[in-house]
């Protein structure tokens, strides 16, 4: 029972009391019947209208605010009493007052409007930029189940690992696969407490590639949704291998940074002035400017520090590892470069478990007679791979970690080059007991953040679907895109962004070498559902000096300047003589 | 003639009579049992139920039999023989309970008795029954030998399926069967598949009969990258036949290329599996000889998909004699196996006498086992089981530098094993009684000695322990400790290798295990050996506690000759490469220069497949109508050993070759491709350049002007 309610019933018994009051008093002592019938009929009266100056009526509310029914918005909406309901393309087949082909449309028919209510899911992309002339309010209906947002890696490179983010909202149960585009499992998991999850899986040749991502719930299958891949093969890059003695270590990173085909070079002194490896190069910033990245042991660092920090500065990638424990100045030297190094000596390294065959399968490739199949199988003896006691740095981030969550790797940026640090000793073991791929992924992953930079075309990470408008930004002059079935367009650019309308899902690809994927237009229901809701509620929520909605309140003077009349009269009524029986 | 005697006389022709009567009908019956179990379950079950059927039936007839005992005897006498008058119990009763009246009469018959023969009595043959159950077993056994078979007599055409639609006039594959005959050896049955796909052991004979409507004139089978196999009319049918070696792909063209394309069957030869041996005792590939043994049993398991052969070959080699003076001989005998064909066990009985094993020698013993496969058997290998007999006298130094040869593990304890034992022995000290406390204590002594005398020999001690080596505890050798370890130790072909610790710790320097070590060491050394002493001296007397602290001072000391320098070691086996004394020390580098170290990239190659991957997919490098797959499909034929699947391969490829347009068959051979790839090491595409904003940031952080 409202307040408001309460009031009225409280106005109706006061009345009914009154009116029994005077025809007892009537019936006392009578006097004229015109002066009852007056009496009673004013007491009443006087209630409503101390009623309506307590809850004044809503006034008509016809200039300043709009209903907008979108996609979604409940057919009985029309039913509702408010402001005039404007239908929009999406809301489908309900009644309102009035359709509009979009709201900017609509809000040229009334252009005293103020405020908008938005009604079910929320505008389309299209009326986001009308929207924003006008207060919105807008209450977003509850997140649908399903992939809320996917990251698809960028920039890969043929043969790399790589993880696909995302986050699923109200599905805490469920279970996230990546497929391979074979359609095997390539990994699988579960979502944290958010919602979100990353997934691994590994390139090949350069070329698309689709991967699916699977998400089920039990054995349901919920969302099934495409993962696209660009994997994209890029110049040698030219890589330094120096160290202050021959060993394992230099020997499996140089053979498999020649495997992978870096232009290697390799000077590994073997005391006594004599090298070994490659032609001896001197190492001076002018040699070093050749090279894109370095790896570095610590003896080799101590001897040539000023000449590779200062290469570092002009973009080299500079990878320092220890090659055992190191003494205390290179221990300061590498702390006061901002990497946490703890004191103590090695520790050894937690490997990730090994996957199940048939999931590890999937993430090797075929063999070949150089190179066969290396599968580590769950009940191989772990290799002895031990690291220096690396703690979480500030000004270091934390590139790699172990099964343990201990860093393994940490980098940081010195001029426009880059500088890590890998705290593995003898991590050339692993590639001896069939961890090679583990090996591979640890170095890539280093050697791909701190590479030399380079001039070249970012690919973005540009999500759109089919028949929806896609911006796309970085474009100096009118550049053709070409669709999936090759057809071709050319958008022109309005400050280097041009608006793009794709009909196809797949691959497009500009004049200017970026390319995207386009989703089908039924792909990625939640996610497109998230994003527009982002977007609505980043629109202007309506403040004090907007006028309120439909259910505002109406001016309540007139109503009380008519009861303090009607009550006047009222009690002129009762004081007069006239009519009374004393009369008589 | 006593009552017995009388008895057996006059029922024995009834007992045979009932017992012929009963084994004539259960006989014939167990045979028929036995028949259907052959036919069933093979011969060993077959013989199990004749075996049972003929006992419960010779039971049955035994018991049927003893029912004409003396009381039937009797009931039959007064119903058959009125002159027996009803009294033929007198017959058979004692005399001497009798009155004289039973007497008299008792004598009157038997008198009678012999009137007529006790023959007549026995139950006539039960005919009807007998032919009967002799026509039923007759007729059970000849079903049971004449019911079809699989796989025996015409086939049954199972109705095809290809999905092709009907064309008029073209001739249409409308009932298939394939038959599958496996090896002999297998010892599977011939079976019918309906189905034209099949998995098949290697080597099976494949049969299709074929029915074609209407009726084809030149039916073939198309071997996908093969010679097509014509096929032989068989009144309505059409028939072929081939082995399965490998594994294929097959379409039937009924009509020569007329008509749409059938689809694809896939024949999968499963190969034979080598058996698999493994030791089931010994579990560790080591053991030694335990005292007073004379022979050894070491078993093994073999098995097989189809069977492992009744006979193996053991492999033994016996390495006798010591030092350089060791003689191999090796020699094979057969073993026979037991239990069934796919699961072996072989144990066979080594007796060291026959053998000529003794102490001193090691006896190395390998299974070699074959499976059943015709017409060339598989061979596997056990592991290799060594039993070792220690020799009771250890070797001497030979005096040559790099050639001494003791091989024998440290039995001895170190130092720190000996703390740990004082320490666990006094925690259990309140548990223990006095005496064994005492005997404990003065055991852990022992070893305090051996070790002591260990490292007395260091000193040029006077102990008279053999020449040993020190324990874990000074075993440290340091590559770049300034000296030529000799090239990286090598496997030692043959046995012990997994034993061999000590080798592993270093090599001599000198034979004299005393002159190794400089002044400093010696007296640390003295220091341990001294507290060793003390330690000594108070485990003996059964006070662990007292010898603790001279254990530990010990270890320390130890530990500091460890650090404090290097202890040369006597080390196996003669691979040392010869060292030029005239080079040694001198300080002289010639021949040692900067060395270039080639290495080359492997080679990869997975091409074809990864531009067929680009054309087939949809962006950059995709071509949308028909791709060249010829260089794919040479590939996938010359890599079929590489790939997981390249018969499927091959499917899928054809496939898309005939339908280029075909969008699912492009994203199935699409799928398989993604298998047939290789995973490249990665090689990191470059970072994007940050912007001149960036660049000026970048710098303005590192403290540089901008």
């Amino acid at each position: 029972m409202t307040i408001e309610r309460i009031v009225a019933a409280l106005l109706i018994l006061a009345v009914l009391m009154a009116s029994l009051r005077l025809i007892l008093w009537q019936r006392s002592s009578a006097s004229a019947p015109w002066r009852l019938a007056a009496l009673l009929l004013l007491q009443p009266l006087c209630a409503g209208l101390l009623f309506l100056t307590l809850y004044p009526p809503p006034t008509p509310t016809t200039g300043d605010t709009l209903r907008i029914a979108t996609a979604g918005t409940p057919r009985l909406a029309a039913a509702t009493p408010g402001a005039p309901l404007v239908i929009l393309p999406e809301a489908g087949d309900i009644s309102g007052d009035e359709s509009a082909p979009d709201l900017a449309t609509a809000l040229r028919r009334h252009p005293a409007v103020g405020t908008i209510t938005v009604l079910g899911e929320g505008l389309a992309a299209r009326d986001l930029e009308a929207a924003l002339a006008v207060a919105v309010r807008f209450t977003p209906p509850p997140s649908r189940p399903g992939i809320s947002h996917i990251a698809p890696p960028r920039g890969i490179a043929p043969g790399e690992a790589f993880s696909v983010g995302g986050q699923l909202t109200a599905l805490p149960r469920a279970t996230i696969d990546l497929l391979d585009p074979a359609g095997r499992v390539t990994d699988s998991a579960m979502p944290d407490a958010n919602g979100y999850f990353t997934l691994t899986g590994t390139a090949r040749a350069a070329g698309t590639t689709a991967f699916t991502l699977r998400v089920r719930d039990g054995q349901r299958v919920v969302e099934q949704t495409a993962v696209p891949l660009l994997v994209t093969d890029s110049a040698s890059p030219r890589l330094l291998i120096l160290a202050a003695a021959p060993g394992p270590e230099v020997k499996y990173l140089r053979r498999w940074a020649t495997d992978a085909g870096f232009a290697v070079t390799t000077q590994m002194s073997a005391g006594g002035g004599i090298a070994l490896g490659d032609p001896t190069i001197a190492i001076n910033g002018a040699t070093l400017r050749r090279f894109d990245l370095a790896i570095v042991d610590d003896r080799s660092w101590a001897a040539q520090r000023g000449a590779l920090t200062g290469a570092v500065r002009e973009g080299l990638g500079l990878v320092l590892r220890p090659s055992g424990p190191i003494d205390g100045a290179t221990r300061t030297q590498w702390r006061a470069l901002g990497f946490g190094i703890g004191g103590g000596d090695l520790a050894p390294i937690a490997l990730p478990k090994v996957a199940a065959p048939a999931l590890s399968g999937t993430r090797l490739g075929i063999g070949s007679t150089d190179a066969p199949v290396d599968i580590a199988t769950p009940d191989d003896l772990l290799p002895d791979v031990s690291r220096l006691p690396l703690t979480p740095a500030a000004q270091a981030p934390t590139l790699l970690q172990d099964a343990s969550d201990a860093p393994l790797a940490q980098w940081r940026a010195i001029g426009t080059g880059r500088i890590a640090l890998f705290a593995g000793v003898d991590s050339y073991a692993l590639t001896l007991t069939g961890h090679r791929a583990l090996h591979n992924d640890w170095w890539n992953a280093l050697l791909r953040t701190i590479i030399r930079p380079a001039s070249g075309v970012q690919q973005s990470g540009l999500i759109g679907w089919a028949n929806e408008r896609l911006t796309l930004c970085g474009l100096p002059a009118p550049t053709p895109v070409e669709r999936p079935d090759g057809r071709r367009a050319t958008i022109l650019p309005v400050q280097g962004c041009a608006a793009f309308w794709p009909d196809s899902a797949g691959w497009h690809r500009t004049g200017t070498g970026q390319s995207f994927y386009i989703y089908p237009a039924h792909a990625l229901p939640a996610m497109r559902a998230a994003r527009d809701r982002a977007a609505m509620l980043a629109l202007r929520p309506p403040t004090a000096t907007d006028r309120a909605g439909d259910s505002a309140p109406g001016p309540s003077w007139p109503f009380a300047l008519a009861w303090l009349i009607a009550s006047a009269l009222l009690w002129l009524l009762e004081r007069a003589r006239r009519g009374r029986q004393s009369a008589m | 003639m006593s009552a017995t005697a009388l008895t057996r006389q006059w029922t024995a022709p009834a007992r045979t009579r009932a017992f012929l009567n009963a084994a004539a009908i259960g006989v014939p019956l167990a045979i028929g049992a036995g028949a259907v179990a052959w036919r069933l379950a093979g011969i060993g079950t077959a013989i199990a139920a004749i075996a049972i059927g003929l006992t419960l039936s010779l039971l049955i007839a035994l018991r049927l039999a003893a029912r004409f005992d003396e009381r039937w005897l009797i009931r039959t006498l007064d119903a058959r023989r009125p002159d027996m008058e009803d009294s033929a119990a007198l017959l058979f009763a004692d005399v001497a309970t009798l009155g004289p009246l039973q007497r008299l009469q008792s004598a009157r018959l038997t008198a009678r008795i012999d009137a007529e023969t006790p023959d007549q009595l026995a139950p006539d043959w039960r005919r009807r029954s007998i032919a009967l159950t002799a026509i039923a077993a007759l007729s059970i056994i000849a079903f049971a030998l004449l019911w079809p078979r699989p796989g025996e007599g015409p086939p049954t055409l199972a109705p095809a399926s290809e999905g092709v639609a009907a064309a008029p006039g073209i001739p249409r594959l409308v009932a298939q069967n394939l038959r599958i005959l496996p090896p002999a050896y297998t010892g599977l049955p011939v079976r019918d598949s309906q189905s034209l796909d099949a998995r098949v052991p290697h080597g099976s004979r494949l049969e299709w009969t074929l029915r074609f409507d209407p009726q084809a004139n030149v039916p073939h089978l198309l071997m996908l990258g093969g010679q097509p196999l014509a096929l032989r009319r068989d009144g309505e049918d059409w028939i072929a036949s081939r082995t399965a070696d490998a594994a294929f792909l097959y379409r039937v063209d009924p009509a020569a290329g007329r008509g749409p394309t059938p689809p694809l069957h896939r024949i999968d030869a499963i190969a034979d599996a080598v058996p698999q041996v493994k030791a089931i005792s010994p579990k560790a590939s080591l053991t030694l000889v335990s005292p007073g043994q004379r022979n050894w049993s070491p078993a093994f398991a073999a098995t097989d998909d189809y069977g492992v052969a009744a006979s193996a070959r053991l492999r033994i080699t016996l390495a006798i004699g010591e030092g350089e003076n060791v003689t191999f001989t090796e020699r094979e005998i057969a073993v026979r196996g037991s239990g069934p064909a796919r699961d072996r066990r072989f144990a066979p009985r080594l007796d060291f006498g026959t053998l000529g094993f003794g102490p001193g020698s090691d006896m190395v013993v390998q299974l070699i086992v074959r499976d059943n496969r015709s017409p060339t058997p598989q061979e596997a290998r056990s592991p290799s089981l060594i039993l070792r007999w220690p020799s009771a006298q250890q070797p001497e130094g030979s005096g040559l530098e790099g050639m001494v040869n003791t091989v024998l593990p440290a039995y001895f304890r170190s130092q720190r094993q000996i703390i740990i034992d004082a320490e666990a022995l006094l925690k259990q000290k309140s548990r223990l009684s006095a005496d064994r406390y005492l005997a404990r204590s003065a055991s852990i002594g022992t070893d305090q000695q051996i070790l002591r005398g260990r490292y007395s020999q260091f000193l040029g001690g006077e102990e008279s322990a053999q020449p040993q080596l020190p324990t874990a505890d000074a075993e440290t050798h340091h590559n770049g400790d300034g000296h030529d370890h000799g090239p990286p130790r090598q496997p030692a072909p043959g046995f012990g290798v997994a034993e061999d610790v000590l080798a592993d710790y270093g090599h001599p320097h000198d034979d004299s295990a005393s002159s190794s070590l400089d002044p400093e060491t010696r007296a640390i050394l003295k220091n341990a050996v001294d507290e060793m002493w003390q330690s000594e001296v108070h485990l003996r007397q059964g006070h662990p506690d007292l010898a603790l602290p001279f254990a530990n001072r010990a270890l320390r000391f130890i530990k500091e000759v460890q650090q404090a320098t290097r202890i040369f070691l006597s080390r196996v086996g003669p691979e040392l490469p010869p060292i030029d004394p005239s080079r040694r020390m001198t300080g002289k580098r010639e021949g040692a220069a900067s060395r270039t170290l080639a290495v080359a990239p492997i080679e990869r190659g997975d091409g074809p497949a990864a531009a067929a991957w680009r054309a087939l997919g949809d962006g950059p490098g995709a071509i949308r109508g028909p791709i060249a797959l010829d260089a794919l499909d040479r590939w996938v034929r010359s890599e079929a050993a590489r790939l997981p699947d390249a018969l499927a391969l091959s499917g899928a490829l054809d496939a898309v070759r005939r339908d280029p347009d075909c969008a699912p068959c492009r994203a199935t051979l699409r799928g398989l491709l993604w298998t047939a790839m290789e995973r490249p090491p990665a090689r990191p595409a470059r970072r994007v350049a940050p912007d001149a904003n960036g660049t000026r940031y970048l710098r303005a952080i590192e403290g540089a002007a901008p």
